[in-house]
């Protein structure tokens, strides 16, 4: 099993990994080559930072390019954490508009702070439906760790499981091969290695 | 619903983890020690979040503290924030490469806000946290940069304000006078700031017992306690502490180490 993690040059990499290696995946590589990319029997895309900034990242190192060819057409299954799961959105207002990869249809938007402490930090439960590939052998309700002051919406279900902030918005989605969770599974202990497991051996 | 968190800090100093009293700091062991009598890897399934604070007097290495980061965060899967004289882009980046999910950053919130603009904006502000340590001089609290040797001319109040400006994602709130007493957070102060801080607020210094954690947990503004303190809280302190704190109603996460166990 060789998972690439794609490495657009921001935030931690290394804590998922090393999930990766703790739940057993033997072949894990960080890179941002077609080469790599094109290799790999899974792909993750993390993601620390703004958004705007890692698109601009991304199109630089012509990854936009590259995930459209190997997620859509050879469709090639994915996992975007964080950022990585807003990046596969249509949009983002951070900073300014900036569009995303477009794989899935939702828009990313700020929280509302004269509502609610930005950004939403800690661990949060999350409302998972039945027949979620990810969520196999996960409880309802379970907690994962978010840290983010953007969330993913969407006006279509996107298979989705949810999370409440003072509304409720998309804590992970399951688009065929194609998924993001907000939360990140590597900081989540076994929730989150349960997770990681479930996207490589279903997807 | 979002829960509260309890946060086990680390304090670094050339070589080895400290046990530190007022800022004053003692020896008590290095890396090996703190795997070898402390099961460190075992205890993370019981923690919310680690922070690491590199506290080296004078000339901080931070190629060095990197690497112990490094060593440390295999394994562990729960947030790590490292932190202690980043001075630049480059210290934050070799401490997100070496396995930093955070940085926690204290003297640049003073001496250079411009260096914390850049790390909010390449980082985003959720991996930034802002470390304040203050401690009461005459009657009034002033706030210390550079490990505690340096006061500002600002009020707590005034510094707090100053933070919330800089878009940073949290406040991580440490009373000098209390840091390693074991005495009790400065309760008075934190439940005064915590009704103005808009941040989620971690408070430290002081927790001895698992009565403090709770002291801390109930205060409304308060999003995540911290302990710093290695002789009371490391081998089974801080586990049980959880569980019974989760036992009498305390929403924090529900951890399970034999479960992780069975992940590998």
């Amino acid at each position: 099993m060789k998972v690439v993690i794609v490495d657009y040059g921001m935030g931690n990499l290394r804590s998922i990994s090393s999930a990766l290696s703790y739940i057993g995946v033997d072949d894990i590589v960080v890179s941002s080559s077609y080469l790599d990319l094109s290799k790999a029997d899974k792909l993750i895309l993390p993601g620390v930072g703004s958004f705007k900034n890692a698109m601009s990242q991304i199109k630089l190192k012509m990854l936009n390019v590259y995930l459209n060819e190997i997620v859509i057409v050879k469709r090639k299954p994915i996992l975007g954490i964080c950022l990585g799961m807003q990046l596969m959105g249509l949009s983002s207002t951070e900073e300014s508009y900036t569009e995303g990869l477009k794989f899935v249809n939702g828009t990313v938007t700020k929280f509302d702070e004269t509502l609610m402490t930005v950004p939403h930090v800690g661990f949060n439960q999350i409302r998972i439906q039945d027949n979620l590939k990810l969520f196999e052998g996960i409880s309802d309700n379970s907690d994962f760790y978010f840290t983010h002051s953007f969330r993913m919406l969407s006006n279509e279900k996107l298979n989705q499981s949810e999370c409440d902030y003072n509304g409720n918005f998309i804590a992970s989605f399951e688009v065929g091969h194609i998924a993001g969770v907000q939360f990140h599974p590597e900081l989540s202990q076994h929730n989150g290695l349960k997770l990681l497991k479930n996207f490589i051996k279903n997807f | 619903m979002l829960r509260k968190r309890i946060i086990f800090t680390l304090v670094y100093s050339d070589g080895y983890f400290m046990q530190s009293r007022n800022f004053r700091l003692q020896k008590v062991g290095n890396l090996i020690w703190l795997e070898k009598y402390y099961q460190f890897q075992k205890i993370a399934f019981s923690i919310d979040e680690l922070i690491v604070v590199n506290a080296t007097r004078n000339k901080k290495s931070i190629t060095e503290f990197a690497n112990v980061i490094t060593n440390l965060v295999k394994d562990v899967f729960i947030p790590i924030t490292a932190g202690g004289g980043i001075k630049s882009m480059d210290d934050a980046k070799l401490l997100f490469n070496s396995g930093a999910d955070k940085i926690v950053v204290n003297s640049i919130l003073y001496n250079d806000t411009e260096l914390v603009d850049n790390l909010v904006y390449k980082y985003g502000s959720q991996s930034i946290v802002g470390s304040v340590d203050y401690k009461k001089l005459n009657n009034c609290n002033s706030v210390f940069i550079k490990d505690g040797s340096y006061v500002i001319p600002m009020t707590l109040e005034s510094y707090i304000k100053h933070l919330e400006e800089l878009n940073i994602g949290e406040v991580y709130l440490n009373s000098i006078d209390k840091d390693g007493t074991g005495f009790g957070y400065d309760l008075d102060v934190i439940s005064q700031l915590s009704k103005y801080i808009t941040k989620p607020l971690i408070i430290a210094g002081g927790a001895g017992n698992e009565l403090h954690l709770k002291e801390g947990l109930k205060i409304n503004g308060v999003s995540a306690v911290a302990t710093a303190n290695l002789f009371n809280f490391v081998g089974d302190g801080l586990i049980k502490a959880r569980e019974s704190l989760i036992k009498i109603g305390f929403a924090l996460p529900l951890w399970d180490f034999e479960q992780a166990e069975r992940q590998k």
